[in-house]
């Protein structure tokens, strides 16, 4: 049996399915409030349900975030000429001809997805606590419902962007988020800085 | 954000100077909607209780503005939800408990109710009030009497005119041919459920000018709503496109 390398903690991949789980439910009750679904408050067992499971969500949300921060924000705060290099081939996403520059353990489009999410979720978080305790505070209450829904947009397209690439038009990523580890083969060809600095080529 | 105009819209016409100040109004909209007395104190003047409350939907403002041949002058205005057509409680509220009724008032379901206290930040008007259960409570415009058939308690029980019910367009007109200028609310907002009669400034009576919605709320309903959705549905479709177009990512063969 070929070398296997691991790629995701056991903690980190529990951790990204916490983070998951709670985003997207989070995700889908925000919908339901902004457009007064019922078919979806009903799962809840009404809106007063619903905003339990939301506020509550919210608390598991962000302990996560903070959790996941010890995985992936020094990564993703270091950039280098490859990194540049990738933005301008768009990750050969657009072209299979390109030549994609050799990644590390990840590449500059996942550490600015990450940045996003922290940013944020940051911003969500601490909006969505200053709905839920202060709410006496009529101006501090508008600010945070601003701030809500605008962070609400940039969770509404960087996850679908992040569910896609990290399953169809990655063919083999998603199993990194399951199992968490890849032959030593496929590692040193599709993260060749990650395992040079690993010492394996 | 206009809602769509109900038809047959009904309004309170409100004539401040037709108004005794004697607060029948109050009373009978306590007796009807079954709210409880609220303690105050005497903090020098007649309004009481001194604002709005869970327990008061409606309360006569009591104006102390002296002119020069009357220094006793009182201008009474009889203050309730405006109903507005522009409703920014309606517009802001996450749970759906604010709504229209087909008369046009702004109407609360109370189980519905989570409690937020947004629509208090979006209403122009300062009118929506919480009860000891963290529910909103605000006049409904007597929904359960005026879809009966009836007059809103208030209107019921006024002795002197200030305050007259019936369909909108008819109280404004019929105001306009009284000789009163000012009809404050007859365009604010898209136009008020609750509308007032003035022959002079409506500052005088301590009405707001220019009423509006916060500029956040409406910035989020006009523009971040809808990119809610359509951000998610774009990028749905654009990750479909690039499947079927450009493909997943393939593996080269050569070592790197």
């Amino acid at each position: 049996m070929a070398e296997m390398v691991r790629k995701s903690s056991v903690d980190e991949i529990l951790n990204h399915w916490i983070l998951a789980g709670s985003c997207i439910l989070l995700m889908i009750t925000g919908f339901a409030f902004l457009f007064h679904w019922e078919a979806v408050s009903s799962v809840f067992g009404g809106v007063n349900g619903m905003k339990t499971v939301h506020n509550y969500g919210g608390v598991v949300f962000s302990l996560s975030l903070l959790y996941s921060m010890r995985h992936y924000f020094k990564d993703a705060l270091e950039y280098d000429a490859d990194d540049v290099q990738w933005f301008k081939v768009a990750g050969g996403y657009l072209s299979h001809k390109v030549t994609v520059p050799p990644m590390g353990k990840y590449n500059p489009g996942q550490k600015l997805y990450y940045l996003a999410i922290v940013g944020a979720g940051i911003a969500i978080a601490l909006s969505g606590f200053a709905l839920w305790f202060m709410k006496d505070n009529a101006s501090m209450l508008l600010l945070a419902h601003l701030v809500h829904n605008i962070a609400f947009i940039v969770f509404v397209i960087a996850v679908p962007v992040h569910v896609y690439l990290g399953t169809l038009a990655n063919p083999g990523t998603f199993k990194l988020m399951v199992s968490g580890t890849l032959p030593l083969s496929e590692a040193k060809r599709r993260y060749p800085k990650w395992m040079k600095a690993a010492g394996k080529m | 954000m206009a809602n769509d105009t109900t038809k047959n819209r009904k309004a309170i016409l409100v004539t401040p100077e037709a108004c005794i100040g004697c607060r029948a109004c109050q009373v009978a909209c306590k007796s009807w909607n079954q709210l409880p007395a609220i303690k105050t104190t005497n903090n020098g003047t007649y309004q009481n209780p001194p604002d709005l409350a869970s327990a008061a939907f409606n309360i006569i403002q009591y104006n102390e503005v002296p002119s020069q041949e009357n220094p006793v002058r009182w201008l009474f205005v009889s203050r309730r939800c405006m109903h507005c057509e522009d409703a920014g409680c309606m517009t802001i509220c996450p749970s759906g408990a604010l709504y229209r009724t087909a008369e046009g008032a702004v109407a609360y379901d109370r189980d519905k109710c989570i409690g937020c206290k947004l629509c208090v930040t979006a209403c122009p008007f300062d009118v929506p009030r919480y009860d000891a259960e963290n529910k909103v409570a605000k006049c409904n415009l007597c929904d359960d009497r005026i879809t009966a058939g009836m007059q809103p308690a208030c209107v019921k029980t006024c002795p002197t005119g200030a305050l007259k019910y019936g369909d909108r367009d008819e109280l404004i007109s019929l105001a306009k041919k009284d000789g009163f200028n000012t009809i404050y609310g007859e365009k604010d907002l898209s136009g008020l459920g609750t509308i007032f009669a003035f022959k002079d400034e409506p500052k005088l009576y301590g009405m707001k000018e220019n009423p509006t919605i916060p500029s956040s709320v409406v910035f989020w309903h006009t523009y971040l709503k809808p990119l809610s959705l359509f951000g998610l549905g774009g990028v749905v479709a654009a990750a479909a496109i690039h499947y079927l177009a450009i493909g997943p990512h393939k593996e080269k063969e050569e070592e790197v």
